[in-house]
């Protein structure tokens, strides 16, 4: 018998049993929970109700057990410990979180790089992606003739972009060298020169962002953590403060900020507990790798640190301490002149101690620079975490240039976001079963009233969408941090790092490397941060408009 | 009831006063037109790969290694698809992929009536705990489970058997679903439970003959779900059957991308993709009303 044949047939048994193990044991489930009320006094109707509602649940109670419940504390158990498949584990601890968080070793760096790459998916794909979605729907709410046409055809892109086949085209046409999407470019490029310097804008500007998203994650040695995101979070903050008007609304948001600044330092001294160090130390340190990315000078130090007995750096590059220096030393200066008599012997020493340290830390730092010849720059510029972005920014594309599509890190990334976007319609018909619900009466009304189309968009219809909007985004967020199908098939072996999301790493650790007790860790990083993001959006509801 | 009787009224007045009849309808006219360009040219967007896919799965393997312009091939190889047909592994596949969505439909579909059913018709002391329980495994992500899931499956020895691929959506697999149809059962009117209940029926009773029957469009939404989910699923036969007897459909499509052969018979992977996509295709052109109409449904209550 073909094998395949015989292994449907025994699918089939087991099927049998599955249906038999499950009927049985939903009648004992609601016969315990009926035997379990009836314990508690309860009549006879109540316990038929307790009975039937039971054992009717019970199929997906028995499922949540098995597969959910058991598996997922099984795992997490498993990510303290060092579990291959097939051999005996030992209790490690916390070193899995440690090495993962950290980005310790080359498995830690490419989990942190699978965590960025998940962020941009996040934050450049998502908002694409429901614009897409939005535009669509809009369009296809308009009363006119063949709307049910055109949402099915902006639909038929979502039902197959589960599946292996459409991704395999898609990875065809975006072929860098000869794939239809480049060649009718230059095509067009060649008939319609002025289309050529827009599409070389165009490939500047994915360019250059990317290759700085590319820095970004590259100059962050200890994770994403650890201080891009407080760094890009405290930015975001000065925006929103700036831009926010009100007094009421700015102690409203004051005690937001308040909250989430809290709840990330409250999860980055967790991180920092679990990776080893204390925490105000790394921040100093975080602050200082700052100031140098600002002077462009981080990995020179790093060099430096290496070449000091031989090559005879006799200086220290500026850092943070010299920055700490300055300030202290600065501070007290200014205190001891303008301060109340009473601590002025203290601010007097302290300024006068600083006062010496920044002298001798910004001398120090000037021999240094005298020191920094020709071939530490050279080597500083090529290991610079920037490298690529100074590259990408100093030469804009030639005129025979096309993007690179799936065979470079900086378009690997944007492919996939293009693929998404693809992929949009079901957001389309979130939204368009929103407009829906926009009563007309609202546009009459604001239109007697004289306002705009887009008064009117911005007004009555955002607003009235607005819980469609929220389902899109919390939908599109958790799909984004577990895109995985995408990954598979468009990556290959040049941009397999730049690519993987969070759940590709996952998927490679586990199931080709058989590290399982490593990727349950990862797979309890992953899942903490989308409950974490999930409930924030949650809480931050309050733009979300209900009836 | 009033005001919108009154509208078309309103409108009519408004622009007979404003005159210029004549130049409204143009701009008019124009934006109709813009706005119809601008849909066709989407259409064009999210069509193209599908096009793009039938059109090289008909090319020859000289086409497909030049620079692609063309959507059309020179001469139509049809030869491409009896050479697919007739490859054993791939009818193979296909009748294991055909097999394992019969059955997850067949087991998946049943159990989510029923566990819907109680949440939605029947009152039962916990009922709200339970089923904000299964609300929260929606925040859960796969990943988390699919390890330990893993390990679970090889220790009962269902590695490269349909077991790990059909049997956990018997247990009501898939949350959402649930939510759907319960969504849906939550609209009948009270009244059937209790007249049916008051003539002595028990649940199961009124599920079979009342409410099964009245939910026929969710049932039908939920199942198409499925179908499509179930016919594009990756992750888990790639994982679990790891023999090439055992591959479905989008493993096999999947296996064609990793071939080191250079060039590339494009050709051959894209009919092999043709093949896959066409039944979701059907099913999705029969039976689109039903997406529509559940994705609308999950959506409105976010």
């Amino acid at each position: 018998m073909d094998l395949a044949v015989a292994a449907r047939l025994n699918n089939l048994y087991w099927s049998l049993g599955t249906v038999a193990f499950i009927v049985l044991g939903s009648y004992l489930v609601g016969r315990l929970a009926m035997s379990i009320s009836a314990a508690r006094g309860a009549g006879l109707l109540q316990r038929r109700r307790v009975f039937w509602g039971y054992a009717l649940v019970s199929p997906w109670l028995l499922g949540f057990v098995i597969f959910v419940l058991g598996p997922a504390l099984l795992s997490f158990y498993y990510s303290f410990t060092d579990y291959k498949l097939g051999r005996s584990m030992e209790w490690i601890g916390l070193d899995n979180y440690r090495s993962l968080l950290a980005g310790a070793g080359a498995y830690g760096r490419r989990f942190v790089q699978a965590m960025y790459n998940s962020a941009y998916y996040a934050i450049v794909g998502v908002p694409l992606q429901i614009a897409t979605a939005l535009l669509m729907a809009i369009l296809v709410a308009q009363p006119l003739r063949g709307m049910a046409f055109f949402r099915l055809v902006f639909y038929v892109p979502v039902i197959l972009a589960g599946g292996p086949a459409i991704l395999l085209a898609w990875r065809y046409m975006l072929a860098s060298n000869g794939g239809f999407i480049n060649v009718t470019l230059k095509r067009f490029a060649e008939l319609f020169p002025p289309f050529d310097w827009l599409y070389r804008s165009f490939i500047f500007v994915v360019e250059s962002f990317n290759a700085f998203f590319i820095g970004v994650s590259r100059a962050d040695p200890v994770g994403p953590l650890m201080y891009t995101m407080p760094a890009l979070l405290g930015l975001g903050v000065c925006l929103a403060l700036y831009f926010t008007a009100s007094e009421a609304t700015r102690r409203t948001f004051a005690r937001t900020v308040v909250e989430i600044v809290g709840t990330i330092f409250l999860v980055l001294l967790v991180v920092r507990a679990i990776t080893g160090g204390s925490f105000v130390p790394r921040l100093l340190g975080r602050l200082g790798t700052l100031f140098d990315l600002m002077t462009q000078r981080s990995s020179l130090r790093a060099a430096t640190d290496l070449d000091y007995l031989t090559t005879g750096y006799a200086a220290q590059a500026p850092s943070a301490l010299w920055l700490l220096a300055v300030l202290v030393g600065v501070a007290a200066i200014i205190g001891y002149v303008r301060g109340a008599s009473r601590q002025r012997w203290l601010l007097g020493g302290v300024g006068a101690l600083f006062g010496l340290l920044a002298i001798g830390a910004t001398m120090d730092g000037v021999r240094y620079f005298a020191a920094y010849d020709t071939v530490a720059a050279a080597t500083d510029a090529a290991n610079h975490h920037f490298a690529l972005f100074r590259q990408v920014v100093a030469q804009f594309p030639d005129a025979n240039r096309v993007p690179l599509w799936l065979s470079s890190e900086l378009w690997s990334k944007p492919s996939l976001v293009l693929i998404t976007m693809w992929s949009s319609g079901a957001g389309m018909l979130i939204f368009l079963a929103a407009l829906k619900g926009v009563p007309r009466s609202l546009y009459e009304a604001a239109s007697v009233d004289g306002a705009t189309g887009w008064q009117r968009f911005k007004n009555i219809t955002m607003p009235m969408i607005s819980p469609a909007m929220f389902y899109n985004v919390v939908i599109g967020l958790i799909a984004a941090l577990q895109t995985f199908e995408a990954v598979y098939i468009i990556q290959n072996t040049q941009t397999e790092q730049s690519i993987a999301s969070a759940a590709y790493f996952l998927f490679v650790r586990t199931f080709r490397q058989l590290e399982i007790a490593q990727g349950a860790a990862a797979s309890w990083i992953l899942a903490v941060l989308i409950v974490l993001l999930t409930v924030a959006q949650f809480r931050y509801s309050r733009w979300v408009h209900y009836e | 009831m009033n005001d919108t009787s009154a509208l078309p009224r309103v409108r009519r007045q408004r622009s007979d006063r404003a005159g210029l009849r004549f130049w409204r309808r143009g701009w008019r006219a124009t934006g109709v037109l813009l706005l119809y360009a601008v849909l066709i040219g989407a259409g064009i967007f999210f069509l193209f790969p599908v096009a793009w896919m039938a059109g090289t799965s008909l090319k020859t393997i000289e086409e497909v290694g030049q620079a692609q312009l063309s959507i059309f091939p020179e001469t139509p190889q049809w030869t491409n698809y009896t050479k697919q047909l007739a490859e054993k592994n791939f009818y193979r596949a296909y009748g294991n992929s055909l097999y394992t969505v019969l059955i997850v439909l067949l087991g998946t579909v049943s159990s989510l009536v029923v566990v819907a059913f109680a949440f939605s018709r029947l009152r039962w002391p916990g009922r709200d705990l339970v089923f904000g329980l299964m609300l929260g495994t929606l925040m859960l992500p796969a990943q988390a489970t699919l390890v330990p899931q893993y390990v679970l499956f090889f220790e009962l020895g269902w590695l490269r058997t349909f077991n790990p691929i059909t049997l956990p959506g018997f247990f009501a697999g898939g949350a959402a679903l649930v939510f759907l149809l319960r969504q849906f059962m939550l609209t009948l009117p009270r009244e059937l439970d209790e007249s049916a209940l008051i003539d002595g029926a028990n649940p199961l009773q009124l599920l079979w003959l009342i409410i099964l029957p009245l939910s026929r469009p969710a049932v039908a939404t939920v199942t198409v779900f499925l179908f499509v989910g179930q016919w594009n699923n990756l992750v888990q036969p790639l994982l679990y059957l790891q023999k090439a007897e055992l591959f479905t459909m989008p493993i096999y499509v999947a296996q064609k991308n990793n071939l080191q052969e250079s060039p590339i018979p494009w050709q051959d992977i894209m009919t092999a993709s043709v093949l896959f996509v066409i039944p979701v295709l059907v099913v999705f052109i029969l039976t689109q009303r039903y997406f529509t109409e559940g994705i609308a449904l999950t959506g409105s209550k976010g």
